[in-house]
């Protein structure tokens, strides 16, 4: 009986998502959830890539409810280009995804090696729980995806790198993503939630797939809008097969 | 090197007349304030450059910082004078000749003419350097120093003291033994008080060049470093005597400036900020290598530095140190890694999110550095304002500033059908709105009303658009001006 009870102080002193190595975080939808093997790895760099500039708050959006789950600050480090260009964080509008704005730490860089840099450092510190590099154009180096890879190994965190464009070239993120703007629920006068077209285009622990999630403001997660029988894989060739509108509920 | 006479030439009034000379021109006859033409004609050998005021003024700065190994309080003294105050400092050389002998010797060795004096005031230090012997006096010796030097020696305007020559005036001496009522009404206060001045009577202030640390702590080297690992140990080293200090007194920095003293007479000064009051000599290293490794220009040791000194400019109560107190250590942590990105990267990189008390969407929200002092942020009360207003929800990214797009509204003041950003057009599928935002009508350049309307287009991507100026303002015939704003997710 004691020994029960100890066991299960024990489990609840434990940080949550912790309890084997980094861990998983899990995104509460099963079948994203069992692609992912339990889901999100924490300590391991996903990069998550807007279907084309259009897209690029979207996938912001995507990458924010991601990286706001727990309480623990989240470092946003973005080449000075990306405030201009896209702007920057509204912080009255940033807890949409449930990341309050006080949580929030933003770096600017001029170079993107400043940017990886800056990602290195944030990763290592204890208290921050997500790192989102926005880097938007140009190729990554084998050798700092590695690095980033390492360093969020050794912290736990998630490393997040968010960008404007499908990447071509060969990565060593745990987990690939082209997230973008899919039409919400909306009539003519009334928004929906938002609505994201999430395609897991490489996944280290996994197969991959194609989900239309829904992030949801009750449940501050995001919730699935396409059935739950698994999609295949969309041909990356042909974007255009794999027209978001099909899925709506 | 040809011998030939060297002078420096500038203007003076009107006239091209010398403003330096070297030995030679001046054993050839020639002084300071002759004219160019006759200068040349008395010795056509004569080799004339032109002056330049903003060299001279930078070399005399580089001098008062390197001068800042003897005293923390340097002023200069232009055009070409340095005052030190060295009270409390002598005792760092075993003595006031001590000092002075070091001092001279690496004026001279750099190759400048010097004239030196030490006494109990500004004025009769001056007064001594300029025209007495250049010596050291006691306090209270002011009135034997000066009385046998000329007035000039007081500091006083050129029409001041030709004046007082016609009197017959010509000493110091002369006019001690003088009324002092006449003296004044004649020749004006000014007269008065420098002599007050100079002979310790009244009070003269010295305002340093640069401003003085409350908590300094140097390191001399008998053998120049110049490894970057040896300045790293140097800094942690005097970083473990500053904190002895500062834990007393109960301060922590949140301004550090490391100056490095090279031999031959440069001084680096590096500062670095920290996000909160800071004496862990260990953190203190961390964000020195930070700053060396972010430095443009290579710390350049050239033979060597063989003085460094670490200074807290700007210090700050700072309570003991708590460990293990779960959001305190967080806040530490998160003040470290911003105080290493703000040494790499600049303070203005790193920032925070702050809400401000406006109505106006882009002056609602701003950030500040992390590293400024820490204010409340602001967003508790904004939340409480968004439940009690029943505001909208706000878009994810704000665009720096309004973006004009062309849009095609079905009703006047109604949302847009169709519009162009960036060169791309969007089907509006759904519209909220308007919410109406007044511009701030109290400042002129406030602007017109706003309408926000958020829109969804065909593909999903939401829009933060709104229209200029309320549609009753509109001329009969002219289209209202639309912005985007900013993007939902």
């Amino acid at each position: 009986m004691i020994e029960e009870l100890r066991q299960r102080l024990q489990m609840m002193q434990k940080p949550a998502g912790l309890e084997d190595g980094p861990g998983a975080l899990p995104l509460g939808i099963p079948a994203v959830d069992d692609a992912l093997g339990g889901g999100l790895a924490r300590g391991a760099l996903h990069e998550v890539a807007a279907p084309g500039e259009a897209h690029l708050t979207a996938a912001t959006g995507f990458v924010l409810g991601l990286a706001s789950g727990g309480q623990a600050r989240v470092c946003w480090i973005a080449e000075d280009m990306a405030k201009l260009e896209s702007g920057a964080p509204y912080g009255p509008g940033l807890d949409t995804f449930s990341l309050a704005p006080e949580r929030l730490l933003t770096v600017s860089v001029a170079r993107p090696r400043d940017l990886l840099w800056a990602m290195e450092e944030a990763l290592r510190c204890r208290a921050i729980g997500a790192v989102i590099g926005e880097l938007r154009h140009g190729a990554l180096d084998a050798v700092s995806v590695r690095r980033l890879s390492l360093a969020a190994a050794d912290s736990g965190a998630l490393a997040l790198l968010l960008r404007a464009q499908p990447g071509s070239d060969a990565s060593t993120a745990a987990t690939r993503w082209i997230a973008g703007a899919a039409p919400s629920a909306a009539r003519a006068f009334e928004f929906g939630a938002p609505r994201f077209a999430a395609h897991l285009t490489r996944n280290r622990r996994g197969p991959t797939g194609s989900w239309i999630l829904e992030w949801s403001d009750t449940h501050e997660r995001f919730v699935l809008t396409t059935p739950a029988v698994p999609v295949a894989a969309p041909p990356l060739d042909r974007p255009h097969r794999q027209t978001p509108s099909r899925h709506v509920a | 090197m040809p011998a030939g006479p060297l002078g420096v030439a500038g203007k003076r009034g009107n006239a091209e007349v010398l403003v330096g000379i070297d030995d030679t021109a001046e054993r050839r006859g020639l002084h300071i304030g002759l004219g160019l033409a006759q200068a040349r004609a008395m010795h056509p050998a004569l080799d004339v450059v032109p002056e330049d005021a903003g060299a001279d003024a930078g070399l005399l700065e580089s001098i008062a910082d390197w001068c800042l190994r003897y005293t923390p309080l340097v002023a200069c003294d232009a055009p070409d004078g340095l005052l030190l105050d060295i009270t409390g400092c002598t005792h760092l050389y075993n003595g006031e000749h001590a000092l002075v002998a070091d001092l001279a010797g690496r004026i001279e060795r750099a190759g400048f003419a010097y004239r030196l004096a030490i006494a109990g005031t500004i004025g009769a230090a001056w007064a001594a350097a300029h025209y007495g012997k250049p010596e050291s006096y006691a306090s209270g010796e002011e009135r034997a120093v000066l009385a046998p030097l000329p007035l000039g020696a007081l500091r006083l305007p050129p029409a001041t003291v030709a004046a007082l020559a016609r009197v017959g005036l010509k000493r110091i001496g002369d006019i001690l033994p003088l009324p002092r009522a006449p003296l004044t009404a004649r020749f004006g206060s000014d007269l008065m008080r420098q002599l007050d001045r100079a002979l310790g009577a009244e009070h003269e202030p010295l305002s340093p060049r640069l401003p003085v640390a409350p908590y300094v702590t140097e390191e001399r080297f008998a053998e120049p470093i110049g490894r970057e690992e040896d300045v790293l140990g140097t800094i942690e080293k005097l970083a473990v005597r500053l904190a002895f200090v500062l834990e007393r007194r109960g301060d922590g920095a949140r301004r550090l400036e490391l100056a490095l003293f090279r031999t031959d007479g440069e001084v680096r000064r590096i500062a670095a900020g920290t996000s909160r009051p800071l004496r862990n000599p260990h953190d203190i290293r961390t964000l020195f290598s930070e700053r060396l490794a972010a430095l443009a220009d290579a710390l350049d040791p050239g033979f060597g530095f063989d003085m460094a000194r670490l200074s807290v400019m700007v210090a700050e109560p700072a309570p003991p140190e708590q460990i293990g107190m779960g959001g305190a250590e967080d806040a530490i942590e998160i003040g470290r890694l911003a105080d290493r990105l703000s040494a790499r990267l600049g303070a203005q990189r790193v920032r925070r999110l702050i809400a401000l008390d406006s109505h106006i969407p882009e002056l609602a929200a701003a950030t500040v550095p992390v590293q400024a002092a820490a204010k409340d942020d602001g967003w508790a009360a904004f939340c409480r304002h968004r439940t009690e207003a029943e505001l909208p929800p706000r878009p994810l990214r704000l665009l720096m500033r309004p973006e004009p797009i062309e849009a095609v509204a079905e009703v006047p003041d109604g949302p847009p059908l169709r519009f162009k950003w960036r060169r791309a057009f969007h089907d509006v599928i759904a519209a909220e709105g308007p919410e109406r935002i007044e511009g701030a009508w109290w400042s002129e350049h406030g602007g017109p009303a706003r309408d926000y309307f958020r829109v969804e287009d065909k593909a999903g991507l939401r829009f933060w658009l709104f229209r200029a100026g309320l549609y009753r303002d509109f001329a009969p015939g002219s289209a209202p001006n639309w912005f985007l704003h900013g993007t939902y997710a």
